[in-house]
């Protein structure tokens, strides 16, 4: 392979993995927002997701004659459900915390994080489970790239669920009032925006994204398993944060961002594969420390 | 232990019955009595007791010994840490390395160690504290992921295979290599850290945590630097944390990343925070909990994470002091 | 008020003393025929039987519990019924030191188990300190036989057997570059240094050498810089989670060369997780037990009592109580010098898993590894 084939091939690589970063890390970004909370159990949703469209895609497949059409069935019943789930654990374990102090809110993250993810080990019995979706995987080549149908379809329809969310925060009342909550809750709620059912939609949309993720990384790789939501999680946020956490457009590129330096990291002689994720750690704490707002944050005071 | 006499008159929360035992608390004669009973049971116990109770006992010394130096900076200065376990790693390899590659003493190796994780905390307080709280909790969490990936690629701490043959440590010509040798070093550490954090809780620099951790920016506004008295805290902890594992590493022998996991992290917190954050005997009381509950019960061990999280989850909703708080605390909350 | 706080007081001492109490062993550490005057012998079984790998541990535990049903009906050893017990280490370093002082708390005769390398190792010293003859099952790293006390006994063949066993196979078909990628453990990142260096000590090439992070599922940046060295052979030293996917990824991305999978990856999950991309793949693992006609009883009767398939090391911890048993047998006692003695001696042992007979460092004597490969979805021996 030539440089050129390499670059090609690496940038696309590093635009889907980024494109599943940039879904996850909406949800992440939206959250952090609206209540200023880093929601630890974003990556387990994202877990979760891949798992509940797992049984949804196997109920489903035999109805539907086309390998697609049941994925986008099944991906639409998943992303109604987490989103659902998502809600009910912002009901359950944050509404009660929204006034308590910063450190409680933080460890309840933690413990709804631990609860799913101990629970999908108990339910999984520590296996990896292979998502069956009757696609082939026949591969072609557009110039010098590698294709497959499936990773054409999965990064247009990231990028296309990217967009609609930006349409849906720029666009709507409920995504202005989402951007207001996150400006002044309090006088959000004096002029009348139901703060509670903003906060509950914006866990509800964000949840769905990542369990679209899950499933879109399902469908891709074939496996899914009880801790793929850790290392992903912690990456979303490395991405929320170098775009600059709280805002959505800057979820999506920190994510692309993020997938295009891994994926050229892994290219860099003495970084390789093995220190990779050291590099983008690396990177998010540089960036913390240089420009802590990210990318396209402005500058704020400090003191909150 | 003045000030901890004063606050016995704050407001009653409690039934009389619990009342009355915190208030048997402050009478010092019969503090210091208990104190020598447990103690004093402590140091026999292994005279009396199977290889097995030593383990776990030495084990949890180890926990309290962690858990009270991630107090000082969860519980004290109110940052969330989610990388103590790098912490840990740094004072078990600097130990390890020294020891087993370079053949020096163990003793030598502990300030070296303590000096590593001071440099490890001021590489990476210093540029964070000065943010917003929660984005400490992910600059440590990723470095505690930074910690592992780096001990598990390079050469000289042997890699994903770990370091093997870690020296001993040896006193008076006398090499400490038995369980009952550990259980008491671990003791003594234990004492040692237990003493060490009542001292800090009642100094100047804890008060001013205290101040810190309640108003922030009151706190700045009375002249405290706030920057300088959090990194007081996240360095004096690390530091605690690098030598329980120096002397994890001592008994062990052997080191492996994968006794610096994440989990790890979270399980030390979790320590913490259930027993009740700031609260130096709720912290050992947490350390208790977390060590010998799965001990003695193997058979729900599959459920035991999911048990502690929705325990955490429930403390948090109702009762976000922790189990056996603070009680300056209980009076100025709520 | 004094006096009542003081009867309080004496409440919660007295009560306190009873909590510890009760958490004590009173017996010491003696070495007298563990219960014998019951006519039982307790064995150790110390594997991961929470946690991330409890899916193996509990294989492997399962494996012993079946391998004592049928002595016990047998006749137990040397007349005595055997009775287990489990040391949950968790594959953590910390906690196996804890399953393993456990384990000789309670005095067992032999402990059976090992399956994390890491955790393994500083559990070799409690037991050698304490007499008993441990019989690794599955751990296999370098870094065990460094350590061994004595008193530990591995049937599990080593990382070198396994990597001259993949070399061997590579060379055959005439492979003279080789890409090599582990997933950071204890024992892929040893068979990937062990493998390096006899394919180098052969003055051949390795290309690529990579690491990947647990967890991970895109390996297409790690899949193109393959791609871009394009060696004729891969190895991949870990385990099946991961590995189903790089195989899958590399068939994807066009690879044509030959891939090895390490025994971690030999479980039948890996073709299932791989799917039609597993045709062809290498395995360099010890015989499995549906292969083998002598296993073909271990394997019904382990589905009849667990309802479940065996796992990848079930049939060497079958094997590895057998073996215990039989050297108990022939020591005649249950002294533990006597049941070392015959542990090293033993010779021509037949295990469902091949034959056992050990080294003068206690490492199998002699390789068990074939190489499997998968055709129309299944296991079978390439050779």
């Amino acid at each position: 392979m030539s440089f050129w084939e390499i670059f090609a091939q690496q940038l696309f690589n590093g635009l889907l993995i980024g494109s599943f970063y940039g879904l996850v890390a909406i949800g992440y970004s939206m959250v952090y927002g609206i209540i200023k909370l880093l929601n630890f159990a974003h990556g387990d949703i994202y877990m979760f997701g891949a798992f509940t469209g797992m049984v949804a895609l196997g109920l489903l497949s035999p109805a539907f004659g086309n390998a697609w059409l049941g994925i986008i069935a099944a991906l639409l019943i998943t992303m109604v459900f987490v989103g659902l789930f998502g809600v009910t654990i912002q009901r359950v374990a944050y509404r009660p915390m929204l006034k308590a102090p910063r450190l409680s809110i933080l460890i309840t993250a933690l413990a709804v994080s631990m609860i799913i993810y101990n629970s999908m080990l108990l339910i999984t019995q520590g296996q990896a489970r292979p998502f069956r979706t009757g696609l082939t995987h026949e591969s072609f080549f557009i110039g010098p790239l590698r294709l497959t149908e499936t990773r054409i379809v999965l990064l247009v329809a990231a990028l296309a669920l990217m967009f609609l969310m930006h349409m849906f925060i720029t666009r709507t009342m409920y995504g202005k009032a989402m951007r207001a909550i996150a400006l002044d809750r309090d006088t959000c709620q004096l002029m009348g925006i139901n703060v509670y059912k903003i906060i509950a939609i914006t866990f509800f949309v964000g949840s769905s994204l990542a369990a679209a993720a899950g499933i879109m990384a399902g469908v891709y790789y074939g496996t899914i398993h009880f801790f793929m939501g850790f290392l992903i999680g912690l990456k979303a946020f490395t991405a929320a944060v170098i775009g600059g956490i709280g805002i959505i457009p800057g979820a999506m590129l920190g994510g692309l961002l993020l997938g295009l330096l891994e994926a050229f990291a892994t290219q860099i002689p003495f970084v390789g594969t093995v220190w990779k994720d050291v590099f983008s750690f690396v990177f998010l704490i540089l960036f913390l420390i240089f420009k802590p707002t990210g990318i396209l944050g402005r500058v704020e005071s400090e003191r909150m | 232990m003045a000030e901890m006499k004063k606050s016995s008159h704050s407001p009653k929360k409690y039934p009389a019955v619990i009342d009355q035992i915190y208030n048997l608390f402050d009478n010092n004669v019969l503090r210091y009595f208990t104190f020598f009973i447990i103690i004093s049971f402590l140091i026999i116990l292994p005279q009396t007791s199977s290889r097995f109770t030593q383990e776990v006992m030495s084990n949890l010394f180890f926990y309290i010994t962690v858990c009270l130096g991630l107090n000082i900076i969860v519980g004290f200065a109110g940052l969330l840490h989610l990388g103590y376990a790098a912490f840990i790693a740094v004072g078990a390899y600097t130990t390890g390395i020294l020891s087993a590659v370079y053949g020096i003493n163990f003793w030598a190796t502990l300030p070296v160690s303590i000096l590593a994780a001071i440099i490890a905390g001021l590489a990476i307080g210093a540029p964070t504290l000065r943010l917003r709280g929660d984005y400490l909790a992910i600059v440590t969490l990723g470095f505690g992921e930074i910690v592992r990936l780096t001990v598990r690629n390079i050469g000289i701490t042997g890699g994903a295979i770990g370091l093997i043959g870690i020296e001993r440590p040896v006193i008076f010509g006398y090499v400490l290599n038995q369980i009952t040798h550990f259980y008491y070093m671990f003791f003594i550490l234990a004492i040692l850290a237990i003493f060490t954090s009542y001292r800090l809780h009642n100094s100047r620099m804890g008060r001013a945590w205290e101040y810190i951790r309640e108003d922030e920016d009151a706190a700045s506004a009375m002249g405290i630097n706030v920057v300088s008295a959090r990194l007081y805290a996240f360095i004096i902890g690390s530091a605690f944390g690098a030598l329980a594992g120096s002397l994890y590493s001592a008994k062990m022998t052997a080191i492996s990343p994968e006794s610096f996991m994440f989990l790890h992290s979270v399980m030390f917190l979790l320590a913490v925070v259930l027993g009740g954050m700031g609260k130096i005997p709720g912290v050992i009381l947490g350390a208790a909990i977390v060590t010998i509950f799965p001990e003695i019960s193997r058979d729900i061990g599959q459920y035991r994470l999911i048990i502690f999280a929705f325990v955490l989850l429930l403390l948090m909703l109702y009762r976000p002091q922790g189990i056996w708080p603070d009680r300056q605390y209980i009076s100025t909350k709520k | 008020m004094i006096k009542k706080q003081w009867i309080i007081m004496l409440v919660l001492v007295l009560f306190a003393f009873g909590i510890f109490g009760c958490g004590q062993d009173t017996t010491g550490p003696d070495d007298e025929g563990p219960g014998e005057e019951e006519g039982t012998i307790l064995i150790g079984i110390m594997v991961p039987v929470t946690g991330a790998y409890s899916e193996n541990g509990i294989d492997m535990e399962n494996a012993v519990k079946l391998a004592v049903n049928e002595i016990n009906a047998a006749g137990g050893i040397l007349g005595h019924t055997v009775v287990t017990t489990t040391g949950d280490d968790e594959c953590d370093p910390a906690k196996a030191t804890a399953a393993a002082s456990k384990l000789v708390s309670e005095e067992v005769v032999g402990v059976v188990g090992g399956y994390c390398s890491g955790a393994t190792l500083p559990t070799l010293k409690i037991y050698g300190d304490a007499g008993i003859p441990l019989v690794v099952a599955a751990a296999n790293a370098t870094s065990l036989v460094e350590e061994n006390p004595g008193w530990t006994f591995m049937i599990n063949s080593t990382g070198d057997m396994q990597a001259e066993n993949a070399i061997g196979w590579f060379e055959k078909q005439g492979v003279e570059t080789i890409g090599l990628i582990d997933d950071g453990s204890a024992f892929a990142t040893d068979l990937k240094m062990l493998t390096k260096q006899q394919w180098e000590a052969k003055g051949k090439i390795v290309l690529t050498d990579d690491t990947v992070t647990t967890g991970e599922q895109d390996f297409s940046a790690l899949v193109t810089t393959i791609m871009s060295a394009n060696p004729d052979g891969i190895y991949w030293t870990a385990y099946h989670a991961e590995g189903a996917l790089i195989v899958r990824q590399l068939r994807e991305a066009g690879y044509e060369g030959i891939i090895i999978v390490a025994d971690g990856s030999s479980a039948p999950a890996f073709i299932e997780l791989a799917g039609p991309y597993a045709d062809g793949v290498f395995c360099t693992a010890p015989p499995f037990a549906d292969l083998n006609p002598a296993a073909a009883e271990f394997v019904t009767n382990y589905k009849e009592m667990f309802n479940s398939d065996p796992g990848a090391y079930s049939g060497l911890t079958y094997d590895a109580m057998y073996l215990l048993a039989d050297a108990i047998e022939r020591a005649g006692s249950f002294d533990d010098t006597a049941i070392k003695d015959a542990l090293a001696a033993t010779d021509g042992f037949q295990g469902i898993s091949g034959e056992v007979m050990f080294t003068e460092k206690n490492t199998l004597g002699r390789s068990n590894f074939v190489i499997l490969v998968v055709e129309d979805g299944k296991w079978t021996f390439a050779e």
